[in-house]
């Protein structure tokens, strides 16, 4: 990296109490010109609180910021902005109606007297993509282009505003992977530009990739902050933590292959989407759908599920299935959603509500709900999971993300189901939550309950399932087990299709 | 400042209701008699039913914009039926299943046809409206036996008919809503559409229900209303519906669905009749009622929108 970096921005002793909650104490650091700078820490270790701090989100409670060698107090992020300091956030900011024009001209609109000057504005936007080499199309609408388009659009608007720190708050949470890496080599192109760039993550393979410095938070506290230079995949483990990382997937013992299978899907299809997709479960077995995201991995699932229409024949033990979900999950399917949050939870209703929804049949006599047998039947499901929660009345977004993905796992394990769909269980959930996903996978397999597993994590797939289907492009290309499952073969029968 | 708008969201109403119920015993006369609350009670009886049923369609995510036309349309089916007959009984299923078919037709617009319910049922307003000028050929109508007077208005243990209906309706409302598996369906459907169908949840079928039952309950209280004023006449009024929902959000149901009680629906309508009633009592004019329930109106939606900002 060039040595031209300069201090941009001090946070020396900076802490923030939420009422009496403490979510970050003493922190020291250091902001440079021309770097990536990586915060990076389990959810809930004050990674985002910090991020929001600096760009006047939050007002710190204690400790002192400044800007150019002299302190500043942001009360609003409008009052950072003036100064050059802006938050990317996660899509929230852009009007997905209007033009990419408008998005990124919006109140710095060149003006002729009190009328709009489109043509100057035009020029003047399109000047600004040709000096960082980001093109987008100007009369699109915002809300056609994809995730890392948009991305683009709201540093374009940072730019043209004069942003010199740009904080990027969990960028590819919501990315396909395949988007990964042009968001990293954006990012990587600001700082080369002489921007300071903050980089809030828990994926610690992108911010091994993408930063010059890392600052490791946990529970809200500051472990270190050095070069990442000097960091890998296992002290940034140990640094978040706090533990030394073992093996993270539990065996599972392989499953009889004689035994007759759980599930069986013979020439299911939708169109344009996916087609002929045929294969089997048995008791016990772990199978992994691995491919890009957008190949028709998610789709498959959710057509089983009955979720979306398909053809073809879907059979539970043996039995053809019906068509409806309500029918899917009375013969023994039960789903994690790929979004907790869209297609998961209800968040503003309380967890046992969540837990209990598909088995309030099973729950209800002829006089109503049996509210003591559900409270019974959810507590245990919940404390089957490790669940931390503090009452059950609790709303689910009280939750953090794994425990609100253990409130998805109790609902499907509390129904005894045969067949466990699991879209992508570990999705924005911490390292710790991540263990105790794998325990409940394992667990689950063991009992005999056959799992379906999809995941973007070629390591998740590696380390839990015993075969793997690879879809590329809405159909199965190939079919990996024992020892002709690597990551190689993974990759290449992948990439296949495309 | 979080746990206090929970409170001010959970029980607020009922505080504020309790302590106006109290002012206004020690400030007047006439508010604790008997006679005054068997009063309230009776004029509510209508709005009670409605807007026990608003609250649960509002729950589930929809609005509905139609209950005041339903509540104008179908008593005049049901003297149509009553006049053409003379049979009470008929006259009740023909006016109570028109009421069925019109939330059918909502539930259709929104389920089927994908209409945002707000416009929908603004549209069948209009169309319910219309039925109601043409069942009565634009005519007052009244009924042709004395029977139809003693359906709202026979005394019971001192209580007229038509509140002794509307307690009934409003606790089996309730249980429906907080004890049975379809009530859970309601909270479920508002509060995350996609989750709630994925978790097999007949989301298309729940709304439809809530539709109909809404609309049966606006005619019901149509009827009841028909019964107590003895006659019944087409118009396009949407004070019913203007009543009905202004009682469901004062009660803090919140606009944005998933969330919202009946209890709190029944206070909201017993805190906006005792502030009517005090007005009344205190001989204050009837303008500064209106102020002041616009004002309550715009405090309960704050309430909710500072909540949504939380989990928002």
């Amino acid at each position: 990296m060039a040595s031209d970096a300069e201090t941009l921005l001090t946070l020396s002793g900076v802490g923030k109490s939420f009422g009496g909650t403490v979510a970050l104490q003493g922190i020291d650091l250091a902001v440079q010109t021309g770097r990536v700078h990586a915060f990076v820490g389990e959810n809930g270790a004050g990674k985002s609180t910090l991020g929001k701090l600096i760009v006047g989100v939050h007002e710190p409670s204690a400790g002192a910021i400044t800007l150019d060698n002299t302190p500043v107090h942001f009360a609003s992020p409008a009052q950072a902005l003036e100064r050059g300091l802006v938050a990317i956030s996660q899509e929230l900011s852009l009007m997905p109606q209007r033009s990419v024009l408008d998005n990124i001209a919006l109140g710095r609109e060149m003006t002729r007297g009190p009328f709009v000057d489109d043509r100057a504005t035009r020029a003047h936007v399109q000047a600004l993509m040709d000096r960082h080499d980001m093109q987008i199309a100007l009369d699109a609408r915002v809300g056609d282009l994809s995730v890392v388009e948009r991305q683009k659009v709201e540093i374009l608007r940072a730019l043209g505003r004069d942003a010199r720190l740009i904080v990027f708050d969990e960028p590819t949470a919501r990315l396909p992977s395949d988007q990964v890496a042009p968001l990293l080599a954006l990012v990587r192109s600001l700082a080369a530009a002489g921007k300071a760039v903050i980089y809030v993550s828990h994926f610690l393979d992108e911010i091994l990739e993408v930063s010059d410095t890392v600052t490791i938070l946990r529970n809200g506290e500051h472990i270190r902050t050095g070069p990442t230079a000097r960091e890998t995949r296992e002290t940034l483990v140990e640094g978040v933590t706090g533990r030394v990382l073992g093996d993270q997937y539990p065996d599972i013992a392989p499953p009889d292959r004689a035994a007759a299978p759980v599930l069986s899907v013979t020439g299911l299809a939708r169109r344009g989407v996916f087609s002929d997709v045929s294969f089997d479960i048995r008791p016990g077995e772990v199978l992994g759908l691995a491919g890009l995201v957008g190949s028709g991995r998610s789709e498959i699932a959710r057509a089983i599920l009955g979720a979306d229409p398909a053809e073809g024949d879907i059979r539970l033990n043996g039995a053809l299935a019906g068509a409806s979900i309500a029918d899917r999950l009375a013969g023994g399917i039960a789903m994690i959603p790929e979004s907790r949050r869209d297609d998961g939870l209800m968040m503003g209703r309380p967890i046992f509500e969540n837990v209990a929804l598909p088995h309030l049949r099973q729950l209800s006599g002829a006089l109503g709900l049996n509210r003591r047998q559900e409270r019974d039947e959810v507590t245990r499901a919940c404390a089957a999971t490790e669940m931390k929660y503090a009452a059950l009345d609790d709303p689910a977004e009280a939750l953090s993300g794994g425990n609100q993905q253990k409130i998805l796992f109790a609902r499907a394990a509390m129904g005894d189901p045969v067949l466990l769909i699991a879209d992508e269980p570990t999705r924005g959930v911490d390292v710790g939550a991540k263990q105790s996903i794998y325990n409940q996978i394992a667990t689950l397999a063991a009992s005999g309950k056959a799992v379906l597993l999809i995941s973007s994590e070629i390591e998740e797939i590696m380390g839990l399932c015993h075969r793997v289907l690879v879809v590329s492009r809405g159909r199965i290309v190939g079919e990996l087990a024992d020892t002709a499952l690597t990551e190689n073969a993974l990759m290449t029968a992948a990439f296949s299709g495309t | 400042m979080q746990t206090a708008i929970t409170f001010a969201r959970t029980y607020g109403i009922l505080v504020v209701t309790l302590l106006l119920f109290c002012l206004l015993t020690l400030t007047t006369d006439g508010f604790l008699s008997e006679r005054n609350m068997r009063n309230i009670l009776d004029q509510q009886s209508g709005v009670l039913i409605a807007a026990s049923f608003m609250t649960m369609a509002i729950i589930a995510g929809n609005f509905d914009i139609s209950v005041g036309a339903v509540y104008v349309a179908t008593p005049l089916v049901a003297l149509l039926v009553e006049n053409a007959t003379g049979s009470i009984p008929l006259a009740l299923v023909a006016g109570l299943a028109a009421g069925a078919v019109m939330g059918g037709i909502n539930g259709f617009a929104v389920t089927r046809l994908k209409v945002n319910s707000f416009i929908a049922t603004l549209a069948t307003s209009f169309m319910f409206f219309g039925a109601g000028y043409l069942v009565s050929d634009r005519s007052i109508m009244r009924p042709e036996g004395e029977g139809w007077r003693a359906l709202a208005r026979t005394r019971v243990f001192e209580l007229t008919t038509a509140t002794w209906i509307a307690l009934i309706v409003v606790i089996l409302a309730g249980i429906l809503l907080t004890r049975t598996r379809f009530g859970r369906n309601v909270y479920a459907t508002g509060a995350n559409r996609e989750a709630a169908r994925l978790a097999g949840v007949n989301v298309d079928r729940v709304q439809m229900i809530t539709f109909v039952l809404l609309a049966g309950s606006a005619a019901l209280a149509g009827i009841l209303g028909s019964s107590r004023a003895i006659s019944a006449q087409p118009s396009d009024d949407f004070s019913f519906i203007f009543a009905v929902l202004t009682a469901v959000i004062v009660g803090g149901t919140s606009i944005a669905g998933g969330s919202g009680a009946i209890w709190r629906t029944v206070t909201a309508v017993f805190f906006l009749a005792f502030l009517s009633n005090g007005f009344n009592l205190h001989q204050i004019d009837p303008i500064w009622q209106r102020l002041i329930e616009g004002f309550v109106i715009l405090v309960a939606v704050s309430i909710d929108a500072a909540s949504q900002r939380r989990s928002g």
